[in-house]
């Protein structure tokens, strides 16, 4: 597997990062040197064997679904606004994406 | 100044009006102050001080301590700063979270203020939990307890420090690849990764969560047993959380194993090249403590071992690159100045999340590879599989044995700076931890001596899962023991 610095700025784009030039490089061949390291599991005869996702196998629980009110705050506003960066009205407030 | 070795002596000290949990809390608060060590990112001052006296109005009115039911009253802990609590500042050691006050509270952290405990403060770590030396903060290095200029492990480095330096009673920590027993190991503290689903993860922000798991950092097994206990058990706010009834640690560990029938497992895998001589000689002298009590050391082989750190270093990074994508900076963070250039959503996403340090950096981008279209076969399902066959390996080997016992990592502590340049280096140091987390197992380190230089060294006592109880009593045999 070669790690080219266009793949690193492709996967650095689907991860929404933004890098410098330098990050670029330094990640680019640090991931070389761990990917390399990793082929090591290619060696591992695999064939036949469910992934394991979870530590050990366990049920998904149930519970009701219970409305619980939103905790808010002295003023009575929604306690998750109370820190947030920026708020208009109710909400958090974004740049405009159209 | 005070100094405690445990709970039960702190709370024989308030019983005794010798001191008072104010004083205790002040003289904490004091030496926080003074120390040098970087362990806390924020000390809780007037919050701690308002428990203290809530606790000693509680001791007053019942004349002395209700042990039984507020185990930790009075107890000054310290809280990595991974877990959430109201209206306190949460940061992660991250620069993006450098504002961040949550609404809500951990589940393990309000099951062990509602025992009475003093949250003190919230203790420096790596990024996100991502490290082993705690290089890794956005807040600076913190410095190993006894010995300066050497890191005292990570990720829950500041836990280490903070206990071993005496800056707290205990601390909480959290594990998900040694990131207990690595720094308890490198700072001569006990540190215990319970079994997965035995704490709540519930108010943890979430690194890797099929890894992830909370467990208590401290200066005895009991405390750890004490800690365990309180904070453990089935909350519905995690999905993952175990159903079973919590066994009752503190009892469980003071009662002296049935050493004649303990069988305790060697694997081979694990005397892995590069297992310094210090660390390998403390270990075979405990193995010898063992066999000298009547217990029966058996060999056991985990043939997968050597493929542990390439299948967590898939795994993850993948859960990371997932569990991470919520620090966009729309509901809470810090939103940099760089914002007002933004040209779109996506650019203001990635001008946010270019606050993340490298390693962070590093991890998301990995995992985001693995998991990504035409790769997700060949790194993270193949990586998967292969968790399987390293579960499986346990399995055979808890046939043979009750308990494993094995170096926690293959040197002590390193210095400041010595392996920050590498980051494989640095990741294959974690191989003699990771494997219990891949398979949920629990995990402690408790001290057995000094190697070169002074440095402490911590053996890992590994059991099959939901053996926590048996493993605080073979730890907690352990350390009485060699004193």
């Amino acid at each position: 597997m070669l790690v080219t610095e266009e793949l690193t700025r492709k996967v650095a784009d689907l991860a929404r990062l933004e890098l410098t030039d330098q990050e670029v490089t330094t990640f680019s061949a640090q991931m070389q040197k761990t990917l390399g390291y990793i082929e090591q599991l290619t060696a591992v005869n695999t064939d036949g064997i469910e992934p394991q996702y979870q530590p050990f196998e366990m049920s998904t629980p149930l519970r009701e679904d219970v409305v619980v009110p939103r905790s808010l705050d002295s003023k009575g506003k929604p306690k998750v606004l109370e820190h947030a960066p920026e708020v208009l009205y109710d909400g958090f407030k974004v740049p405009p994406i159209l | 100044m005070s100094h405690f070795q445990n709970f039960s002596s702190i709370h024989d000290a308030f019983d005794a009006k010798k001191i008072s949990a104010t004083e205790l809390t002040k003289e904490y608060l004091a030496k926080i102050e003074a120390s040098k060590h970087n362990a806390f990112l924020t000390v809780l001052k007037d919050r701690a001080l308002k428990q203290a006296a809530s606790a000693d109005a509680i001791i007053a009115a019942k004349g002395k301590v209700p042990r039984a039911e507020m185990p930790l009253l009075g107890i000054p802990l310290g809280i990595k700063d991974v877990l959430t609590m109201d209206g306190v500042r949460t940061t992660c050691a991250s620069k993006l979270l450098d504002n961040y006050i949550p609404p809500y509270t951990a589940t393990a952290v309000e099951r062990l203020e509602k025992a009475g405990a003093i949250s003190i403060g919230k203790l420096n770590m790596d990024e996100f939990a991502m490290g082993g030396s705690n290089e890794n903060s956005a807040y600076g290095p913190v410095d190993h307890p006894t010995h300066p200029g050497y890191v005292p492990g990570g990720s829950s480095g500041g836990s280490a420090a903070a206990v071993g330096a005496d800056l707290c009673a205990a601390a909480l920590g959290t594990d998900t690849g040694g990131s207990i027993r690595q720094p308890a190991h490198y700072s001569g503290i006990v540190g215990m990764k319970p079994t997965y689903g035995t704490v709540s993860r519930y108010g943890l922000v979430a690194f890797a969560s099929s890894l992830d798991q909370i467990g208590p950092m401290t200066k005895s097994v009991a405390d750890s047993a004490t800690l365990l206990e309180v904070m453990g058990g089935y909350d519905p706010l995690d999905s993952t959380s175990s159903e079973r009834t919590l066994e009752k640690f503190s009892q469980i560990a003071a009662k002296e194993p049935d050493w004649k029938n303990l069988r305790i497992g060697v694997p081979k895998e694990y005397w892995v090249d590069g297992i310094a001589d210090d660390v390998a000689n403390r270990v075979r002298e405990s193995l010898k403590f063992f066999e000298k009590k009547g217990a029966k050391l058996v060999d056991v082989s985990l043939p997968h071992t050597q493929y542990s750190v390439s299948v967590y270093y898939i795994v993850a990074v993948s859960e990371a690159s997932s569990n991470l994508s919520r620090f966009d900076g729309v509901r809470f963070g810090v939103r940099p100045a760089s914002l007002k250039d933004a040209k779109d959503l996506a650019d203001f996403y990635k001008k946010v999340r270019a606050q993340f340090g490298p390693e962070v950096k590093r991890r998301i981008i990995l995992g985001t590879f693995a998991l990504s279209s035409g790769y997700y076969d060949a790194y993270f399902r193949k990586a998967c599989q292969v968790r399987r066959l390293i579960t499986h390996d346990f399995n055979e080997a808890f046939k043979h044995c009750d308990f494993i016992a094995a170096p926690v990592s293959p040197t002590t502590a390193f210095k400041q700076k010595d392996q920050t340049m590498d980051p494989l280096k640095m990741y294959l140091n974690d191989i003699l931890t990771i494997p219990a987390n891949l398979s949920g197992l629990p995990g402690i380190s408790v001290p057995c001596g000094k190697g070169d230089h002074d440095l402490p060294i911590g053996l890992q006592l590994l059991g099959p899962a939901f053996s926590d109880g048996g493993l605080l009593s073979l730890a907690h045999a352990f350390e009485k023991g060699r004193a």
